[in-house]
C-alpha cells in the first residue's frame, strides 16, 4: 500500500530543494526554540515534578509548572504554523528507511514466540497463585506490572507494535484451531482469513499464526468496536479498584479468567476478537501507529516517530475515535484517582454511603463522556473554523490519530519511573522465578527524573500538534484554513496538556477507598 | 499533477440545508463554501485547465499576502508569550508571589 509512495518522497525534497531549506532552516529553529523552552521549564520545574508536593513550594510552584506546560504547546503550535510548505511537510512525513527483516516472520520463528509466550504466561499463573508473601518478589506482580504493562507498552510505541507476534493468546488459539483441524471438527464451519476486519487486519493475519481459522460466530457489524472500548475501560476500572497490583493471587486469577475469555473469544469469532474485542490488542496497536518501525507493502521501514499518523485515518467502524479518546481518557484517570485532590472531592460521596466502587465507576464514565463530548465540540468548532463543508464526523475521524502521541507521551511519564525503579527486581527474580531472592533491589531515582516526566508528556503534546498540523494541510485546501482549523484542537490540547501536568505534578498516593 | 495523498480518502462533505455552495469542483464534485477555497482544491488536487491554473495562481497570490499578515501576528505573539513567560519566572522565582 505504500509501495508508490515511498519513492515519492525522496524525489519531491530533491525537487523542492529551494523551498525545503528554507523550511527546514525553520523547523531547526522551532527545534532550538523547543529545547530552549523545555531546558527552562524542566531545569525549574525539577523538584515539582518529582516529588509532588513536598519539595514543589521551595522552587517552581505546579501552577506554574502547569501553566508553562501549557504555553509550550500553544508556543509550538504558533510556531509550526510559520511551516507552510506542503511538500517540505510531507518529505518530512513521508520519509522511510527499509528494514530487512520479515513483514510476516517465518513459521519457526512464530512456533518459538508463541511457545515462548506461552509458557511465560503459565509461569505468570504458577508464580501468582504460589507467590511468597512479599508481592516485591513475586514474578507474577512484577512481570505483569513492571515488565509487561510499563515495560512492553512502552516499546510498542517507542519501537513497534510486536505484540501480534508475542500474543500467548493468539498462540493458544492458534492452536486450538490446529487441534480441533487435526481431530477432524471443522464440519459445516465456514473459514475465514482474518475475520471481518477490513484493511488493518493485514499485519495482524499474518503474525496472528495458522492464516486459516476455523470462526463459527461473528460480532454485528453495527458494533464497531465498540465492545473494545468498553473492555478497556472495564479493565482500567478493575486495576484501579481492586488490589490487582500489589495482590498476586487475584492477579493470577484474573490472568486466567481473562485468558479463558480471550482463547473462548478467538476459537468462536476469529481474528475479529482480537481486533475489535480483546481491548488488549487494541491499546498495541493503538499505540504501534505511533511507533517508528512501520509495516509497509512489502516489509518493514523506520519512518519518523509519529508520522505514520499522517497517512493513515481510522478505519470508518463505530467506535473507533470513542477507542482513541477512550485511551487518553485511561491514562488520565489512572494518575488522577491517586491524587489527593480526587480523594479529597470523593469523601463526602463515601462518607454519605455511596459505594466507593460506585463513585469509580460513575467518574470513569462521566469523564470519559466528558473527553468524548470536548473532542467532537472540537471537531464541530474545526468545520467552522476552517469554512469548509467537510462533515463534524469526517473531521473527527481525520484528527483522532493526533491523540495517540498524547497517550503514549503519558503513558511513558506515568510508568517509566517505575519500570527502570523495579528493573532490577524483575531482572534478579526472573533469574528464579520459584526461589526470588531475599532481598531485591530496588532503584530510586534522582530528583532530575521528574523533569524527564514533564518532558514526556511536552514530547506526546508536541509531536500532537505536529500531527494535527500535517492532517489539516492534508484535509483542507490552501494554508491559512488549514492552520484556522487548527484553533480549536489547539485549545482542546492545551487543556489535555495542563490536566495531565497537574496530574503527574501531584504526590502519588494508593487510590483511597477501596 | 495531482498532489493529493492517494492513502487519505475523501472526506465527508455535507452542504446545510438552505445553503448554497459558492462552487462545486469538476473533477471530484465536492462542494465549497467559497470560490478561493475551489481555485485552490483544483490547483492542488487535479490536473487544472490554463484558466483554472490562473485562477489557482491568484487564489495563491491572496495565501501569500493573508499569510505574511497571519505570520506577523504570530511572530509577535511568540514574542509576547516568551517575553512573558521569562517575566512570570523572574517574579516568581525573585519571590514577588
Amino acid at each position: 500500500m505504500g509501495r508508490d509512495r515511498a519513492g515519492r518522497p525522496s524525489g519531491d525534497v530533491s525537487r523542492a530543494d529551494g523551498a525545503g531549506g528554507a523550511a527546514g532552516r525553520a523547523v531547526g529553529h522551532a527545534i532550538l526554540f523547543a529545547v530552549a523552552v523545555y531546558a527552562c521549564t524542566g531545569e525549574a520545574s525539577a523538584h515539582a515534578g518529582s516529588l509532588g508536593g513536598s519539595v514543589a513550594e521551595a522552587t517552581v510552584p505546579t501552577w506554574l509548572v502547569v501553566l508553562t506546560g501549557g504555553i509550550v504547546v500553544g508556543g509550538t503550535f504558533l510556531f509550526t504554523t510559520l511551516l507552510t510548505d506542503h511538500e517540505a511537510m510531507r518529505g518530512v512525513n513521508w520519509w522511510r528507511l527499509p528494514v530487512p527483516i520479515p513483514a510476516a516472520p517465518g513459521r519457526a520463528v512464530r512456533l518459538v514466540l508463541g511457545a515462548a509466550s506461552v509458557g511465560l504466561l503459565a509461569l505468570v499463573i504458577v508464580t501468582g497463585f504460589t507467590a511468597p508473601a512479599d508481592p516485591t518478589r513475586d514474578f507474577a506482580v512484577l512481570f505483569v506490572w513492571a515488565g509487561w504493562w510499563a515495560g512492553f507498552t512502552a516499546t510498542t510505541y517507542l519501537v513497534g507494535n510486536t505484540w501480534p507476534l508475542v500474543n500467548p493468546w493468539r498462540a493458544l488459539v492458534a492452536l486450538g484451531n490446529r487441534v480441533h483441524g487435526i481431530l477432524g471438527g471443522a464440519g459445516g464451519e465456514r473459514m475465514t482469513h482474518g475475520g471481518a476486519g477490513g484493511e488493518r487486519t493485514a499485519g495482524e493475519r499474518t503474525a496472528g499464526g495458522e492464516g486459516r481459522e476455523r470462526a463459527s460466530g461473528s460480532i454485528p457489524d453495527s458494533w464497531g468496536v465498540w465492545p473494545a472500548v468498553a473492555g478497556l475501560l472495564a479493565l482500567v476500572w478493575v486495576e484501579v479498584v481492586s488490589p490487582v497490583g500489589e495482590d498476586p493471587r487475584l492477579l493470577a486469577g484474573l490472568v486466567v479468567g481473562y485468558t479463558l475469555a480471550t482463547v473462548a473469544g478467538g476459537l468462536r469469532y476469529g481474528s475479529a476478537w482480537f481486533e475489535r474485542v480483546d481491548p488488549v490488542s487494541r491499546v498495541f496497536a493503538a499505540y504501534g501507529r505511533v511507533a517508528p518501525l512501520q509495516r509497509t507493502g512489502d516489509g518493514v521501514a523506520v519512518r519518523l516517530p509519529g508520522t505514520a499518523l499522517t497517512g493513515d485515518p481510522l478505519p470508518e467502524r463505530p467506535g473507533e475515535i470513542a477507542f482513541v479518546v477512550a485511551l487518553l481518557w485511561v491514562t488520565t484517570y489512572d494518575g488522577l484517582v491517586a491524587t489527593p485532590a480526587w480523594e479529597r472531592a470523593v469523601a463526602p460521596l463515601v462518607d454519605a454511603g455511596v459505594p466507593a466502587l460506585l463513585v469509580y465507576a460513575g467518574a470513569l464514565l462521566a469523564g470519559f463522556g466528558l473527553f468524548v463530548g470536548v473532542y467532537r465540540l472540537a471537531a464541530r468548532r474545526v468545520r467552522t473554523a476552517a469554512d469548509s463543508y467537510v462533515t463534524a464526523r469526517a473531521v473527527e475521524r481525520w484528527f483522532a490519530p493526533a491523540l495517540l502521541p498524547i497517550a503514549a507521551g503519558y503513558h511513558l511519564a506515568h510508568f517509566l519511573g517505575y519500570f527502570v525503579g523495579l528493573a532490577p527486581a524483575l531482572a534478579a527474580v526472573g533469574a528464579s522465578p520459584f526461589a526470588p531472592p531475599m532481598n531485591t533491589l530496588v532503584f530510586v531515582l534522582p530528583g532530575w527524573f521528574g523533569t524527564v516526566k514533564l518532558l514526556c508528556v511536552l514530547g506526546g503534546h508536541v509531536l500532537a500538534i505536529w500531527v494535527a498540523h500535517s492532517l489539516a494541510f492534508e484535509l483542507f485546501p490552501g494554508v491559512l484554513s488549514a492552520i484556522r482549523s487548527q484553533y480549536p484542537s489547539v485549545a482542546v490540547m492545551v487543556f489535555y496538556t495542563m490536566t495531565s501536568l497537574w496530574v503527574i505534578t501531584q504526590p502519588y498516593g494508593s487510590p483511597p477507598f477501596v | 499533477m495531482p498532489r493529493s495523498n492517494p492513502e487519505l480518502p475523501e472526506p465527508d462533505v455535507s452542504v446545510p440545508a438552505g445553503e448554497a455552495p459558492a462552487g462545486t469542483c469538476p473533477y471530484c464534485e465536492r462542494p465549497f463554501r467559497t470560490d478561493h477555497a475551489l481555485d485552490l482544491h483544483v490547483g492542488e488536487h487535479h490536473d487544472p485547465t490554463e484558466a483554472e491554473r490562473e485562477r489557482y495562481e491568484a487564489a495563491l497570490e491572496t495565501e501569500r499576502d493573508d499569510l505574511w499578515f497571519f505570520h506577523a501576528k504570530a511572530v509577535v505573539g511568540l514574542g509576547v508569550t516568551y517575553a512573558a513567560t521569562v517575566i512570570l519566572y523572574m517574579a516568581v522565582l525573585g519571590g514577588f508571589f
